[in-house]
């Protein structure tokens, strides 16, 4: 049976691949009593509770009128309570700064009736029997894939310990009831803690799903408020979190370089030399790994390549800075990003290729169709007013701030490897064939991730290091990239063009729309990973007529998933251009945002926007920023909306240009519904953090390339916003009914920014951008 | 056979290469982790530790060039007990860390800021801070905890249902 988890279909299908993998089928869990046992006693140390079976769809049932559900695979998540009454409870998701670590947490000591302060959280396993194929960091879907799975871990967790207590008092279990980790009796005032039924819950029946009762909203205690980072106190005191802070007894460091023309293969080097330098143990070359369950091949790779290995990393990095390498760079990219923009520039007027979508069912034999809908050239002809637009955006590097690290031993037949992986599992498996042993052999632990972005969604640094490892049998090797390594070698957000033409009618109405998009492919007929366009975007999704064209340039720079991935482009270009048609229409912004959504219901399709959401968030953050009020000169108001990832945000930013084009933002507002905030301060950090990446992205980061070969090396060629740039921020979250479920905010959280930030530069003075970064057009944030 | 004062201790490195940056020195030969890998180049202050009291990028540092300077690392902050300092403590508090990676170097420039400093404005923040990039851009919550720690703010620590929601400073 195929099990594989389902992802939302607005992520790109590689991402479906990096998550389920090509050719793997996720055995779904259903562990019965006896596993449940046995999974206890695995779990060892003190009196343990905990492995409960979530099956079927029951588990992730969500209410009535909620997008449709995330048929994740079930899993387990185990909660261990001890004899000292701490309960520690596991995270099974790889932490990488969006706050996941505390909030699934959260959800289980929820319904657990447990006070936080009695709970210690661990990092699970990499453990696909018992976790499933869902452990991972990706598409802000780590809270809408586990809501409802963890809470009904949870309360499992406590029907079992009042079963237990019912059964060791000889208390009927109605007259028992639960709070702040202890079993309650009303009746005679008496009260235990958890821990004095922890060793007879644990042989107690697993109560069916559809047995539980969870908490209604109002009901929780715990979700909702303010809980800081679990790992916090780690953090501020230095303690080793991070994949670079593994160390092992015996442990070497490795360097690795590949070739600068991306996808170059390494032929000789100058061996001799290098391994006469101070501190080098071994120097080789690695040959490329192409293994296309690992690797889509339609986006890139670049793997083989000199490895370093030495007594330190810093002998390591000063020998890499030593090698010289013959390349074949035969079969290496040519690709030039000036080419790229010329092309596009000559070919706004024409028309591209259809972009099709699959109609009806999905499947291997889904009936594909042009996106097109309407009748747009009838459009422009009966059109009022016709508009034209050509916006260009560059390629983007992730900069995750802890550049590639992993830790890696093979021995005794066994790979065991200590990795920051957003997909763990992935690389666990990948690790596995490199090294050439059977999957059981091949054990990956998680460790706190120093910034994903989605940079560390892709494996290629696990399998270098499992490589190495091989090489230097018995001793672990810690492969180290260099920032300049990172900036070069990532799969980098794709750069692309978008030649717009609308229509308005008499009224100020949107009546066509049409895109010509301008993309790459690496295998010649398909979009690389998010390069591609879907006509799900607003306003596309709501026009009466449309029509998508594309043109794909064969590029194959490396692609990859990034913050948003494709929004964090397109939320700039079709926003800024919905900005223009409402200057166009003669309407205020924010009335003709809310007029071209045109109604407030929900969406027609399972993933699509619900209207009546965007329309809230819009009018909340107009009633923030006091939208209409008047404003100092050269200073102004910019709106804009955007949807993904499930979730809702609009923005405005409080704008100022001065004198030679200095750009102050002095105020970002922020108004997001994600559905119920389980953590304010996680979703908080995560609306902040991404209104920052938004304004750090928009005017500084460009990755350039000529011949296959990238400009950029280090901050200094690919500044990020500083301290002083950082405006203030206003942010709030609004619920339009506790009937949608949660979603996650990593990702919605930072695309708004974009075309909030241009379109005030635009009412501030009258000069519409259509080019991201802006420094590019000469202006400079301060 | 080479030494450095660390963290009120002197600490033996051995045979090392003096050309090592002491960023590696602390990470590889001392184990001191916690002052982190971000660049190389003096651009992201990841790496920043104490050097007689200032705050300095260790990658830029030979080990060669040391002699008796009294360096602190994010490791050398807390008490013997375990206790936080000031701004240690509004970093939890303020719940400033995402992924957490540039935070030791966020907290040794915010720590020699207030040591010459101890009721910053805005600007002397922004100033103090310019030179530590935090790529999860949790800008806006450092200038805060900040203010907390030199007793200039309101904590809106753990579980203060009341303090305000979604206003940074």
């Amino acid at each position: 049976m195929n099990m594989k988890t389902q992802l939302p279909a607005e992520l790109p299908g590689f991402f479906q691949e990096l998550v389920n993998g090509p050719e793997q089928d996720i055995k779904p869990l259903a562990l019965n009593r006896r596993g449940f046992l046995k999974f206890t006693g695995i779990a060892g140390g003190g009196l343990v509770l905990g492995g409960m079976a979530l099956t079927g769809d029951k588990a992730f049932a969500q209410p009535p009128g909620a997008p449709a559900p995330v048929n994740a695979t079930p899993f387990v998540p185990y909660v261990q309570i001890k004899p000292d009454g701490r309960v520690t409870i596991f995270s099974k998701n790889p932490e990488c700064g969006q706050g996941i670590k505390t909030g699934m947490p959260m959800m289980i000591a929820e319904e657990l009736d447990c006070a936080w302060s009695d709970v210690d959280v661990e990092t699970a396993d990499v453990d696909a029997a018992l976790y499933g194929g869902n452990q991972f960091a990706g598409g802000s879907l780590s809270t809408p894939m586990n809501w409802m799975a963890m809470r009904n871990a949870g309360a499992t967790a406590r029907a079992m310990i009042l079963a237990a207590a019912s059964a060791q008092l000889s208390i009927p279990v109605g007259e028992l009831s639960t709070g702040n980790t202890k079993v309650l009796h009303a009746a005679s005032g008496r009260e235990w803690p958890y821990s004095e039924f922890a060793e007879r819950a644990a042989t107690m029946p697993v109560p069916e799903i559809a047995s539980l009762t969870l908490k209604t909203q109002d009901q929780f205690k715990l979700m909702g408020q303010r809980v800081t980072g679990v790992d916090n106190v780690k953090i501020v005191t230095g303690q080793p979190l991070f994949g670079a802070d593994v160390r092992l007894p015996d442990m070497v460091y490795a360097t690795f370089t590949k070739s600068p023309q991306i996808a170059g293969k390494a032929v000789s080097f100058n061996e001799e030399h290098i391994k006469s330098l101070p501190g080098v143990i071994d120097a080789f070359i690695v040959e490329p790994f192409l293994d296309a369950r690992f690797f889509n091949a339609n986006s890139g790779t670049h793997f083989g390549g000199v490895a370093v290995v030495a007594e330190t990393t810093w002998a390591a990095i000063r020998a890499k800075r030593e090698l010289e390498v013959e390349w074949d760079n035969s079969s290496a990219e040519v690709a030039t990003w000036d080419e790229m923009v010329a092309r596009a520039t000559a070919a706004a007027q024409q028309d591209g290729e259809p972009i099709m979508v699959t109609v009806g069912p999905p499947g291997p034999n889904a009936q594909r169709a042009p996106a097109d809908r309407g009748d747009v050239a009838a459009a422009f002809e009966s059109a009022a007013k016709v508009l034209e637009a050509f916006y260009e955006y560059p390629y983007v590097s992730h900069a995750q701030l802890e550049p590639q690290t992993t830790t890696a031993l093979f021995k005794d037949g066994k790979i065991e490897i200590w990795a920051p992986a957003q997909i763990p599992q992935g690389g666990e498996a990948g690790a596995a064939v490199i090294a050439g042993v059977e999957p059981v052999n091949s054990t990956l632990h998680m460790t706190r991730i120093g910034g994903g972005f989605g940079r560390k969604l892709a494996n290629d640094y696990v399998f270098e290091a499992s490589a190495i490892a091989k090489r230097m049998e018995g001793r672990p090797v810690k492969l180290q990239w260099t920032r300049e390594d990172d900036m070069q070698y990532d799969f980098f957000r794709p750069g692309g063009f978008h030649s717009y033409k609308a229509a308005l009618d008499e009224n100020g109405n949107l009546t066509a729309f049409q895109d010509h998009f301008f993309s790459v492919t690496g295998n010649g007929t398909a979009p690389m990973t998010s390069a591609d366009l879907a006509p799900s975007v607003f306003p596309m999704d709501v026009v009466p007529n449309l029509k998508l064209t594309q043109t794909l340039f064969q590029n194959g720079i490396p692609t990859g998933p990034m913050r948003a991935p494709a929004s964090n482009a397109l939320a700039f270009t079709f926003q800024s251009f919905m900005h223009e048609l409402a200057v166009a229409s003669g309407k205020d912004h924010v009335q003709f945002m809310l007029d071209t959504l045109g109604g407030e219901g929900p969406s027609e399709s399972p993933q699509g926007m619900h209207k009546g959401r965007a329309a809230n968030v819009i009018r909340t953050v107009a009633e923030m920023a006091e939208w209409g009020k008047q404003m100092p000169p050269n200073r102004a108001l910019g709106l804009s909306f955007y949807f993904c990832h499930s979730g809702y945000v609009a923005q405005i930013a409080d704008v100022e240009v001065r004198a030679n084009k200095e750009v102050k933002v002095h105020k970002v507002f922020a108004a997001a519904d994600f559905g119920f905030i389980h953590n304010p301060n996680g979703a908080e950090n995560q609306l902040e953090g991404g209104i920052i990446d938004g304004l750090s992205q928009l005017f500084n980061a460009k990755i350039t390339f000529k011949n296959g070969v990238i400009d950029q090396r280090n901050f200094h060629q690919y500044p990020l916003l500083r301290m002083p740039q950082a405006p203030a921020l206003e942010t709030k979250f609004v619920q339009l009914s506790p009937e949608f479920a949660p979603s996650g905010g990593g990702e919605p959280s930072m695309p708004p920014l974009l075309a909030a930030v241009t379109n005030a530069i635009y009412n501030a003075t009258g000069e519409r951008i259509r080019k991201m970064p802006l420094s590019d057009l000469g202006y400079r944030l301060v | 056979m080479a030494t450095l004062r660390i963290n009120g201790q002197t600490m033996d490195i051995g045979d090392i290469d003096p050309s090592t940056p002491l960023l590696w020195a602390l990470r590889d030969t001392l184990g001191l982790v916690g002052t982190k890998y971000g660049c190389g180049i003096a651009q992201c202050g990841a790496c920043t530790v104490h050097l007689n009291g200032a705050p300095v990028r260790s990658c830029q540092i030979p080990v060669g060039n040391l002699t008796n300077e009294e360096i602190t690392t994010i490791e050398g902050l807390a008490g013997p007990d375990g206790a936080l300092t000031a701004v240690q403590q509004a970093w939890v508090d303020e719940d400033v860390p995402q992924c957490g990676y540039c935070q030791a170097g966020q907290i040794m420039a915010a720590t020699a800021l207030l040591k010459t400093n101890p009721s910053p404005s805005d600007a002397d923040i922004d100033a103090a801070m310019s030179g530590n990039l935090c790529r999860c851009a949790t800008y806006t919550r450092i200038r805060r905890a900040i203010h907390v720690a030199a007793g200039n703010a309101n904590s809106t620590a753990f579980y203060d249902a009341a303090a305000p929601k979604g206003v940074a400073v």
